[in-house]
């Protein structure tokens, strides 16, 4: 598989912290890819960088092949909405709509027509165990279960890359390795890479790699052998 | 053991930063704004009751003949088509020497004339022949005093007579044609105690009390609003206290604490910039005209109410707020819940539009009125929310794009919400639409140019005629004389016997010819359409200037409030629209979705309250066979489209805040 995602001698200052001091990743596609290390040493910066929502200082990343660090605000707006999904803590649905319209919001963002985009939303709660609560609001959802809605929703738009930053942060042990296991799975048979920040190492565990960072640079590199 | 709450209230609070220092300055604004609104409104109620107060000497209470000290006589003339109130009075000889009139110093001896200073303002301006001809001529006018005037524009004028005088004569009593109601009254008096107040005030204070029914409620929404501000900013850090270990109770305290320390700087705030701003209020017109400064002042017990009840209302919506953040970590913008509406509300409206409608057909007494206009209040209040509710699923189900879709989601999960927000505008709307679109009161456009002279039989008018062309030719007044047939109930003379001048020329011609006239009433002052009219004009008038000026705070105490609950829902919704940002949403969905959120109940409700007075009055007024006011129609046009950007632009103002709280992607995504 050829390489989706890269960020090549990245850089970001914030005054006198340094936050990334020259770091190489490359991601290819069905890839994931853990980025760990202790609080502050840059994994957020990093994982922010490499999605276009941070402009490096030093360095390049390139989407197959292209060049993002130097498009304007506009440009990477829309390309995060296109090409990426993104998974946070907690807190990303909108309280107000059911389930079904959460997922379906960045298709109808794309110019989807709504129906079409609910259809197509609707298809992903089944695999992800959702079955039957298309039309809950996020208040009415467990932590686990409003985690997989927002699986669901950044795998809506068929993206060439997940970006999960500490995705069961706020989950107990058992459901985080539900959630973790729908997430790798379900990206994975999209075809899409995914990139996770993670702290706990049994989550990392279910990626085929492991990053760690450490005072903004790589202080190690795994790569676990997946049966 | 003391209490940590207070200095660790006071800790918080200074150290909340700068986004903390703006939003306990909205809050203290908003509370600054809702005293104020609320002491202005006070003020005029009041003061538009001690105004008719200064006017009820004018038609002191009769008492019987025996007793009587003297006579007094009450008369309107107009000039410029403003009213000049006449009070002749005759000391009886004989009896007992009458106290002075409020404003003057002593009884006036026969021959005096006392005027307020507007009208020795306008004697000294006008030709002799326009208006001082009216008056007994003498070497110098005294002065009324304000303890006898309403107003510094009020134009009053005293004369002494004998009580042999025509002017005090049992006719200059005889109000024989409807137009002489309350413009003209004959008493014999021993002093000049009463209660009727002068037709161009008794009015007032029934319709400024109207000004603060409609406001009160904006002014609450505006303070609950302010309140929510501060606990939107508060929750968080709170939240944190109590993962701390502060108990529930505790961080309520301290809530309350600091609401109340907020609150009570602004609405102290707003009191004395009401104190500070009394001369400036004091020069705004209304009814007769501008007010003496202490006339506006309410006196300390209202305005120790008043900033009371704004930081009460303040503290309380801040903790009510709080209560949920303090109960469940989750807080407020979690909600499981929409909160639904149910149909009962529906029922409730329809009943009470059926009670109004059984009602409201024949004459209406003023308190059934109001009690009519509380109950519909009522009623809306209650069903607004419904409406909300159903709008905002209507909305939802049909919108196709993704900001249309959001607003509708929003409109239908917090109805009460997004109605408190519209709602001082919808019953407001009601009320302006139907006053402002109000009758003009009987046409008199039929007495263009005419002036009447009245005689006591008829037999005297064809004497009458003739000697009215000779004072006008003298005059200098172009005018064509005709004695009006008793039969003609119609006509100017209302029935009764004397002259019609028809006069041709603008208003100084007319000044002049009822100048060139007055001796001829035998004591009574010859009169035209403004005399006609007056009764109706001046309680339109009121009403327009209520309508408007009620319409225009509104529209500044809702636009205000708009504008905080705008700013709260961001503060309330950072995290998510800061994350949705980060995944690519564009601001201006979400932008686009906080403004339909409002536009769109305010648009439907709003429009439909304003249109729905419009056409009630429009029905009242056909049913009356009254013309519709148009000016009052373009006036409400201009103000709704007015406060409707004003609202727009109170929205908009959260827009840099919006684009503030979600910048950042290491605050929100952490
Ligand atoms: N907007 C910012 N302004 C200033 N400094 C920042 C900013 N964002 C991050 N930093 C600093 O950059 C460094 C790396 O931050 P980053 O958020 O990437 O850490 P992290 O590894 O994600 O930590 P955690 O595990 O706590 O989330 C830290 O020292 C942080 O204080
Ligand atoms: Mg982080």
């Amino acid at each position: 598989m050829s390489t989706v995602l890269a960020g090549y001698g990245l850089v970001k200052k914030y005054g006198s912290t340094t936050a990334l001091a020259g770091v190489d990743v490359e991601v290819r596609g069905r890839d994931s890819l853990a980025i760990m290390g202790p609080s502050g040493s840059g994994k957020s910066t990093l994982l922010h960088t490499l999605a276009g929502i941070i402009r490096p200082d030093g360095g390049q990343v390139l989407l197959r092949g292209e060049r993002l660090d130097n498009l304007g605000e506009n440009r990477l707006s829309a390309l995060r909405r296109k090409r990426f999904g993104f998974v946070f803590q907690f807190g990303q649905l909108l309280p107000e709509l059911p389930a079904e319209e959460n997922v379906a919001l960045p298709l109808m963002l794309e110019g989807m027509a709504r129906r079409q985009a609910v259809v197509r939303a609707r298809r992903w709660f089944a695999p992800l165990g959702l079955d039957g609560l298309e039309q809950r609001r996020p208040g009415q959802l467990s932590g686990g279960q409003a985690q997989r809605v927002a699986i669901a929703r950044a795998l809506a738009v068929e993206p060439d890359v997940v970006f999960a930053d500490e995705p069961t942060g706020a989950l107990d042990q058992r459901t985080s390795t539900e959630v973790i296991q729908l997430l790798t799975s379900a990206t994975r048979d999209t075809g899409a890479a995914l990139v996770m920040v993670t702290h706990d190492a049994d989550v990392a565990a279910h990626c085929d790699r492991v990053l760690q960072v450490r005072d903004g640079r790589i202080s190690n590199y795994s790569q676990f052998t997946v049966a | 053991m003391r209490s940590p709450v207070l200095p660790l209230t006071w800790h918080l609070t200074r150290s909340s930063g700068r986004r903390g220092l703006q939003s306990h300055l909205l809050a203290a604004g908003a509370a600054a704004v809702g005293a104020f609104v609320m002491l202005v409104i006070i003020a005029a109620t009041l003061g538009a009751g001690t105004r008719a107060d200064h006017t009820t000497w004018r038609t002191p209470d009769a008492v019987p003949a025996k007793q009587a000290t003297a006579v007094q006589a009450l008369a309107t003339t107009y000039v410029r088509h403003e009213p000049v109130t006449v009070v002749s009075l005759a000391q009886l000889s004989g009896r007992k020497q009458t106290p002075a009139p409020p404003g003057l110093s002593s009884f006036p001896k026969q021959g005096e004339v006392y005027v307020s200073p507007a009208l020795a303002e306008l004697l000294h301006k006008l030709p002799a022949n326009q208006l001082a001809g009216r008056f007994p001529k003498v070497k110098s006018y005294g002065t009324i005093g304000t303890a006898g005037l309403a107003s510094p524009d009020e134009l009053v004028a005293v004369v002494g007579r004998t009580p042999t005088d025509p002017a005090v004569s049992k006719a200059a009593g005889d109000t024989s044609s409807w137009f002489d109601m309350a413009q003209m009254e004959r008493a014999e008096i021993s002093g000049f105690g009463g209660d009727t107040a002068s037709m161009f005030t008794a009015g007032d204070q029934g319709i400024a009390v109207l000004g603060v029914v409609l406001l009160a409620m904006p002014v609450v929404v505006l303070s609950a609003a302010a309140g929510r501000l501060g606990a939107a900013r508060r929750e968080q850090r709170l939240a944190a206290l109590r993962l701390a270990g502060a108990t529930p109770r505790q961080i309520i305290a301290m809530t309350a604490l600091e609401a109340v320390a907020l609150g009570a700087a602004g609405a102290l705030t707003g009191a004395l910039t009401y104190v500070a701003s009394l001369p400036a209020l004091a020069q705004v017109p209304f009814g007769v005209g501008t007010w003496y400064v202490d006339t506006l002042w309410v006196g300390s017990p209202w305005l120790a109410t008043v900033v009371a009840a704004v930081t009460a209302l303040i503290t309380v919506s801040a903790v009510s707020m709080l209560r949920q953040v303090a109960t469940s970590p989750l807080g407020v913008a979690q909600q499981a819940n929409p909160r639904r509406t149910r149909m009962i509300r529906l029922a409730f409206f329809a009943a009470a539009l059926a009670v109004i409608f059984m009602f409201s057909g024949g004459g209406l007494q003023a308190e059934q009125a109001v009690a009519l206009l509380l109950l519909f209040y009522g009623a809306f209040w209650l069903f607004g929310p419904w409406v909300v509710d159903r709008l905002g699923r209507l909305v939802s189900r049909f919108a196709k794009r993704p900001a249309t879709l959001l607003a509708g989601r929003r409109l239908s999960d917090d109805p009460r919400g997004a109605w408190r927000t519209v709602s001082g505008l919808v019953l407001a709307g009601f009320a302006a639409g139907f006053f402002a679109v109000s009758l003009l009161g009987a046409d008199t456009s039929q007495y263009r140019g005419q002036v009447a002279v009245t005689t006591g039989h008829a037999f005297e008018a064809r004497h009458t005629a003739a000697e009215a062309r000779t004072l006008l030719h003298r005059a200098g007044v172009t005018a064509t004389v005709t004695t009006g047939p008793t039969d003609a109930y119609d006509n100017l003379l209302g029935g009764g016997s004397g002259v019609i001048a028809h006069v041709e020329g603008g208003q100084e011609q007319l000044d002049t010819a009822v100048t060139a006239l007055t001796p001829l009433g035998a004591g009574r002052f010859p009169y035209g359409q403004d005399y006609a009219g007056g009764s109706d004009k001046a309680t339109f008038d009121r009403l327009d200037a209520v309508t408007i000026g009620t319409l225009a705070l509104s529209f500044l105490v809702a636009a205000t409030s708009a504008g905080l609950t705008a700013a709260a829902n961001v503060l309330d919704r950072r995290r998510v629209y800061g994350l949705l940002r980060l995944a690519g949403t564009p601001l201006k969905v979400l932008d686009r979705a906080r403004v339909r959120e409002t536009v769109i109940p305010l648009v439907v409700l709003a429009g439909g309250t304003t249109a729905m007075g419009a056409y009630g009055s429009y029905q009242l007024n056909k049913a009356a066979g009254a013309t519709i006011n148009t000016s009052g129609a373009i006036e409400l046009v201009v103000c709704v489209v007015v406060g409707a950007l004003a609202m727009f632009a109170a929205i908009s103002g959260s827009r840099p805040l919006l684009r503030k709280v979600t910048a950042d992607p290491a605050q929100t995504a952490d």
